[in-house]
C-alpha cells in the first residue's frame, strides 16, 4: 500500500498550495498518474478517503487522470498493441527493442477549495 | 470556489531529498546500491557475503530497513562494518529522508560503498529514489520463475538482477533460461547474475561488478 504514502503526499502538497492561497476547505484534487509507476487509481482513491475522512477536508474528491506509456519501435514505430498492465518491452511485431515514452507521471495538476469569504458559492 | 493550478511533482519532497543525497554521494565518490526483493530471498546472507570479500579492500556501510528488529543490522555490525537499522513502523518501503536521518544520526562515516537493503518487498519501494546509483534486484531460485512478469515495475528498474540461492536449484523446479527471457523482455540492458551465497557461485561476478562501478563512479 505504497498509495497511502503517495496520497498523504498529495494531501499534504494540496493543503500546502490550498493555505497559500487563503483557502479553508479542500473540494477537488486533480491528479495526473502515469501507467508505469505501479500506483493504483482506485486504491489511491481508497486511500485517499481514508486519509481526509474526520478532517476539515472531508468529502473532498481526488480525480485521477490516468496516463498510459507510449511504445516505440525503431521498426514498427508507434505500437499500440500491448496487455494491460503488461511491460513487455520488446516489440510484439518484430520482437526488436521497445523505447517507452511518458507513463512516469506522479503530478499534482490542480486543487480547487473555498475560503471563508464566499462559502456559500459553487 | 476558488481553483489553482500546481503541477508539481508528487514526490517532490523525497525527490529533492534524494537528489541532496547524490549530491552527497558525488563529493564523497561512494557507490550507492539500493536492494530491493521478497521477504527472505536473501538480501542480508548476500551482503555478508560481500562484507565478507571486500572488507579488507574497501570501506563499506549498510543501512537495514525493516518493520522491526535491529537483527539485519545486528548481522552486519557483527562482520565489522558500521550498519543503521531503519525502523519504518509498518511502512514498506524506505524513502529517502530517512536515508538522510540514518546518516546525520548513525556512525556510518564515509563509505566507499554503501549498501541500502530496503524493505522486503517487490511493489512499494519501488516508487522511492534513495540517491542510489543503482537498483538491484534478488530472486531465490525458491520463490518460482514467474515472477519477473508479476512484479515487472522492478525487473524493468533494477540494473542488475541477482538470481540467490543456486545451490537449490536441483532442488526445485525453477526455469533459468524462462526467467532470463523474463527479464530479457522486460529489461533488455539489465545484467543477471546466479549466485549461491552457500556454494560460492556467481560472488566474483558480483564482486567484480561492485569494483568495477566504484571505479567508474570515482572517475566520473
Amino acid at each position: 500500500m505504497h498509495e497511502i504514502g503517495i496520497a498523504t503526499e498529495i494531501y499534504r502538497l494540496g493543503r500546502e498550495t490550498m493555505e497559500e492561497g487563503g483557502g479553508v476547505q479542500l473540494e477537488t484534487v486533480i491528479v495526473a498518474i502515469g501507467d508505469r509507476t505501479g500506483v493504483e487509481p482506485e486504491l489511491l482513491c481508497f486511500a485517499w478517503e481514508a486519509i481526509t475522512t474526520g478532517s476539515s477536508d472531508h468529502g473532498s474528491k481526488l480525480e485521477v487522470q490516468w496516463c498510459p506509456a507510449r511504445q516505440l519501435c525503431d521498426n514498427c514505430g508507434d505500437v499500440a498493441e500491448r496487455a494491460p498492465g503488461s511491460w513487455l518491452r520488446l516489440c510484439p511485431l518484430c520482437d526488436g527493442v521497445l523505447r517507452l515514452e511518458g507513463g512516469e507521471e506522479l503530478d499534482l495538476l490542480r486543487i480547487s477549495f473555498t475560503t471563508n469569504d464566499n462559502p456559500e458559492l459553487p | 470556489m476558488i481553483e489553482v493550478d500546481v503541477k508539481k511533482r508528487i514526490l517532490a519532497a523525497n525527490e529533492e531529498a534524494a537528489d541532496s543525497l547524490r549530491r552527497r554521494f558525488q563529493e564523497s565518490g561512494t557507490l550507492v546500491i539500493n536492494l530491493i526483493s521478497s521477504p527472505g530471498s536473501g538480501k542480508t546472507t548476500l551482503l555478508e557475503a560481500t562484507v565478507d570479500a571486500l572488507r579488507e579492500k574497501f570501506s563499506l556501510a549498510a543501512i537495514e530497513g525493516d518493520i522491526a528488529t535491529e537483527r539485519d543490522a545486528d548481522r552486519l555490525r557483527r562482520l565489522g562494518i558500521p550498519a543503521r537499522q531503519i525502523l519504518t513502523g509498518g511502512a514498506c518501503h524506505l524513502d529517502a529522508r530517512q536515508v538522510i536521518r540514518a546518516f546525520e544520526e548513525g556512525d556510518l562515516g564515509t563509505p566507499e560503498v554503501l549498501f541500502i537493503e530496503n524493505v522486503g518487498n517487490l511493489v512499494c519501494p519501488t516508487s522511492y529514489d534513495l540517491g542510489e546509483d543503482f537498483k538491484v534486484v534478488l530472486l531465490s531460485v525458491t520463490e518460482g520463475e514467474d515472477k519477473p512478469f508479476k512484479y515487472p515495475a522492478i525487473f524493468s528498474r533494477a540494473a542488475v538482477t541477482v538470481i540467490t540461492k543456486s545451490d537449490l536449484l536441483p532442488h526445485v523446479d525453477f526455469d533459468l533460461d524462462a526467467v532470463r527471457e523474463q527479464i530479457g523482455a522486460l529489461n533488455p540492458g539489465g545484467r543477471i547474475l546466479l549466485t549461491s551465497a552457500k556454494s560460492g557461485e556467481g560472488l566474483d561476478e558480483w564482486m567484480m561488478l561492485l569494483t568495477s562501478e566504484l571505479s567508474a563512479k570515482r572517475t566520473g
